[in-house]
């Protein structure tokens, strides 16, 4: 059966990873060189590179650590921050990516998702929805122009029906909070959509991911959990399989 | 890159904040240092807080060490403030003769001394594989330090144990980091550079098992909790000076090298391992300053210095590669050059280091990397 | 001139660079292009791919390759490697946004995944890891123990004849998830993207006929 992942995905700033708390102040978590090579030895299953210089700077997409980290990884890359063009999306694969991560311009031009996905195939596009709770409702966030009247799941329908092959889904409220997942939150969207959502933002100990499995979340993603606490990757699939649910275990 | 206004240390150092002056958060801990914290009350919570401890028919507490001027300086605080330790040595990766000759000083102050021969085999292939995958050819050491002294205290019944400055008060880090008084396996896998990087992610590396890595993994937490282990940090409770604690080591037969020790204008720190100044030189390499750096923004801190002073012996002193240690480094490993420069130039810093049109880092005649314009430090 | 190297196909379908580093990891050279006098002279041919199938066959028409590939692999019976939509592409036809011939090499036919009919919708693109049960002793796992993960990202899967079948995967039903006929072998999964268990893939093609 298809598994679930578990996936690390930091941010990058200054030609160093870290991770951000409430996307608002940020902790290293190391050189992107060794993180990656830690990752590829931990069998992760997948990884996923925020470049947030690119994307809240508008600097230029660091193709060069791109690389840096995609020659390090034998296992699914997706990079994102700052995709603006289609040219943008083919540097970042040239770098090395297998996936790419949309976010604003996402948000401003739904036909560039469909172009994008027809020349690069859907499963090549992920689409990014950062979400936060106002007056009891979900709404669109974006660090730039802040919340947006916009109904996250409703963004996410839009962009499946554009062509992204994949959701990942960011509750800014729970990120960095390691108090677990927004179950509110995925339980929205829980059943809703064709494509898989990848659920983003609060892990703090494996049962965490157990939860938002069971809540709807296809796949889990996390960084502080990897970096600042006892718990590795392993830790987490162990705990995912002691709850029936699957997921791939590589034990040395 | 932005400096210090005050000191000389560069925002490409890891979690440094700078406030509106552009002052670090490191110079801001020194000078609450200075001002704001109460020591005499810090000095009656310790003395309150190790009342309780005096448990062990024994001993009072545990002390990890080196025989460096900080473990040399912690040992004689303890025995000043009447207490009997039960030091507990994890062996640098490649000693010196400095390092034997200060550790059986500390030894004479009059002390039990535990010294752990750990298992060569196991620890050269962690050294290597450390190296290699993380870019910190001391991982395993400190590793080793954090985990080894928790596990005696455990074995012994000894639940105090006394760790020397704390490294985000000296510093600076995360802010969470700065109120803690207490080291313990969550300061470890958050605060204790172990660059997300577990003792378990090494079990299969080169043939090595879980029974082999027993020593470096940390004590259970049934069993830190039944003996109460609690660490905490000397620094937090008596202000850490640093030319203070050289002094008082000296004045105890603390020796000192009679040459500045490589990557630095120092002549007291790092003594005991050649492994350290290569690890000194990887963190220039990483981010753009190294111990000389560090040596210079402490002695501004401290008000020995004035920074422009600061500024020369940085440019003078740091970045400059540790012949010996490297050396020795290799000696020790028997990685070839070749490879050595390979895993090195994985890691340099192609934000702040100038590189040829192939790419290639560019060298000085001494074999220092080559800093961009605006990576100066000025 | 290069010559007698393993050639991964460059037909501007997706990341390549990835299937090369897989190759150098397991200490193998293999060159991209798209060069034709390369490829005659290959000992070995990838042909990887992410997207859109009539864009695969567009690229692979418009660049030339489809005689040649027909020619080595076919006639002069080169080992081949097909990845994904390389996979796909050996097929008759698909039926991606259309109908679209493809290379012909097996009988077979590319259709996209539907769980209308089923009590649980799985989600499309099939995106994850997976496990693979091989049948027979088949060369490129070996080695592999059998059920083990490799990474899968398609909408789109192979319909063909049982004795060309190397492996199944379950999605729902049993999928085809390899096949191999004569030198070719064809993988719906990517290697270079499954770490340990595909890089011993990799190394397996790499050594038939004992080349390293």
């Amino acid at each position: 059966m298809l598994k679930h992942r578990v996936i690390p995905c930091v941010l990058l700033k200054n030609w160093q990873l870290v991770k951000s708390i409430h996307f608002d102040s940020f902790r290293t978590i190391g050189h992107p060189t060794s993180t990656a090579r830690i990752y590829n030895s931990r069998n992760v299953d997948e990884l996923i590179v925020l470049d947030i210089d690119a994307s809240l700077n508008n600097e230029e997409i660091n193709t060069e650590i791109i690389t840096d980290i995609a020659n390090e990884c034998f296992m699914p890359l997706t990079i994102g921050g700052g995709i603006k063009t289609i040219d943008d999306i083919y540097k970042v694969l040239n770098a090395g990516a297998d996936k790419v991560a949309i976010n604003s311009k996402a948000l401003k031009d739904l036909d560039f998702i469909k172009q994008a996905s027809s020349i690069f195939g859907s499963q090549c596009i992920v689409c990014s929805i950062d979400v936060k709770k106002i007056d009891g409702k979900y709404k669109v966030f974006t660090k730039k122009d802040g919340i947006l009247d916009i109904n996250p799941l409703e963004l996410a329908k839009k962009y499946q029906e554009y062509g992204a092959g994949e959701i990942l889904l960011t509750s800014i409220d729970n990120e960095g909070s390691t108090k677990g997942y927004d179950l509110e939150l995925i339980k929205l969207f829980k059943d809703e959509l064709e494509i898989p959502i990848i659920l983003n933002g609060g892990m703090g100990e494996p049962h965490h991911a157990v939860e938002a499995i069971q809540n709807g979340a296809d796949a889990v993603a996390a960084a502080y959990i990897f970096h600042f606490s006892q718990y590795t990757p392993n830790d987490i699939k162990k705990e995912l399989v002691k709850c029936n649910i699957d997921s791939r275990i590589i034990d040395n | 890159m932005k400096i210090c206004t005050n000191c000389v240390m560069p925002s490409t150092k890891p979690d440094l904040h700078f406030n509106e002056d552009g002052v670090c958060d490191a110079c801001q801990s020194q000078k609450s240092k200075n001002s704001e914290i109460d020591w005499k009350k810090r000095e009656e919570e310790f003395l309150n807080l190790i009342k309780q401890y005096k448990v062990h028919p024994d001993y009072d507490c545990v002390i990890g060490v080196s025989g460096g001027k900080d473990s040399t300086y912690q040992v004689i605080k303890v025995l000043e403030l009447g207490l009997n330790p039960l030091c507990i040595c994890f062996e640098p990766t490649i000693p010196t003769e400095i390092g034997r000759k200060n550790l059986e000083n500390l030894n004479n102050l009059g002390v039990d001394l535990i010294h752990i021969k750990r298992n060569p085999v196991v620890y050269k292939k962690l050294a290597k594989e450390a190296f290699i995958r993380t870019g910190d050819n001391e991982w395993q050491n400190h590793l080793g330090i954090f985990t080894t002294v928790p596990k005696f205290a455990v074995n012994f019944n000894i639940p105090l144990i006394i760790w020397g400055e704390s490294p985000q008060i000296e510093y600076g880090g995360p802010a969470t980091s700065k109120t803690r008084n207490t080291l313990d396996r969550q300061w470890l896998e958050e605060f204790g550079g172990l660059l997300g990087n577990r003792i378990s992610d090494m079990v299969g590396v080169d043939g090595l098992s879980k029974k082999d890595l027993s020593l470096y993994t940390y004590a259970s937490d049934e069993d830190i909790h039944r003996v109460g282990v609690t660490g905490l940090f000397l620094g937090y409770y008596f202000k850490w000076d640093l030319r203070e604690v050289v002094k008082k080591s000296k004045e105890h037969g603390f020796s000192v090298q009679d040459r500045p020790v490589e990557t630095t204008y120092e002549n007291f720190e790092n003594l005991d391992c050649y492994s350290n100044h290569l690890h000194d030189y990887l963190k220039y390499v990483k981010y753009g300053f190294g111990r000389a750096t560090d040596n210079a923004c402490l002695d501004i801190r401290l008000g020995y210095i004035k920074r422009e002073e600061g500024v020369r012996l940085v440019n003078k002193y740091d970045g400059i590669p540790p012949k010996k240690a490297i050396k020795e480094y290799l000696n020790y490993t028997g990685f070839t050059q070749e490879e050595f420069n390979k895993i090195v130039d994985s890691y340099t810093n192609k934000r702040i280091f100038k590189r040829d049109e192939n790419g290639k880092f560019l060298r000085d005649i001494d074999g220092s990397l080559v800093r961009k314009e605006e990576f100066i430090v000025k | 001139m290069l010559n007698n190297q393993i050639v991964i196909i460059d037909y501007n379908m997706g990341n390549l660079r990835s299937v090369q580093k897989a190759f150098e990891k397991v200490g193998c050279d293999a060159v991209i292009t798209n060069n034709h006098k390369i490829i005659k002279n290959a000992s070995k041919v990838v042909l990887p791919g992410v997207g859109a199938f009539k864009d695969g066959m567009k690229n692979l028409e418009e660049l030339g390759l489809i005689d040649i590939l027909n020619e080595e692999v076919l006639e002069n019976k080169k080992p081949f490697l097909g990845i994904c939509l390389g996979m796909q592409l050996i097929a008759s036809k698909s039926y991606e946004n259309g109908e679209t011939d493809g290379l012909g090499w097996v009988d077979a036919e590319v259709v996209k995944f539907d769980f209308t009919d089923y009590d649980k919708k799985l989600k499309i693109p099939h995106v994850g890891w997976n496990n693979v049960s091989y049948k027979n002793n088949n060369l490129l796992f070996d080695g592999i123990a059998n059920n083990s993960d490799f990474y899968f990202v398609h909408s789109y899967y192979f319909k063909t004849n049982v004795d060309i079948v190397t492996s199944t995967t379950d999605y729902g039903f049993d999928f085809v998830s390899s096949v191999n006929k004569n030198n070719i072998y064809a993988f719906q999964f990517h290697p270079e993207k499954s770490q340990t268990a595909g890089l011993k893939l990799i190394e397996n093609f790499v050594n038939i006929n004992g080349e390293l």
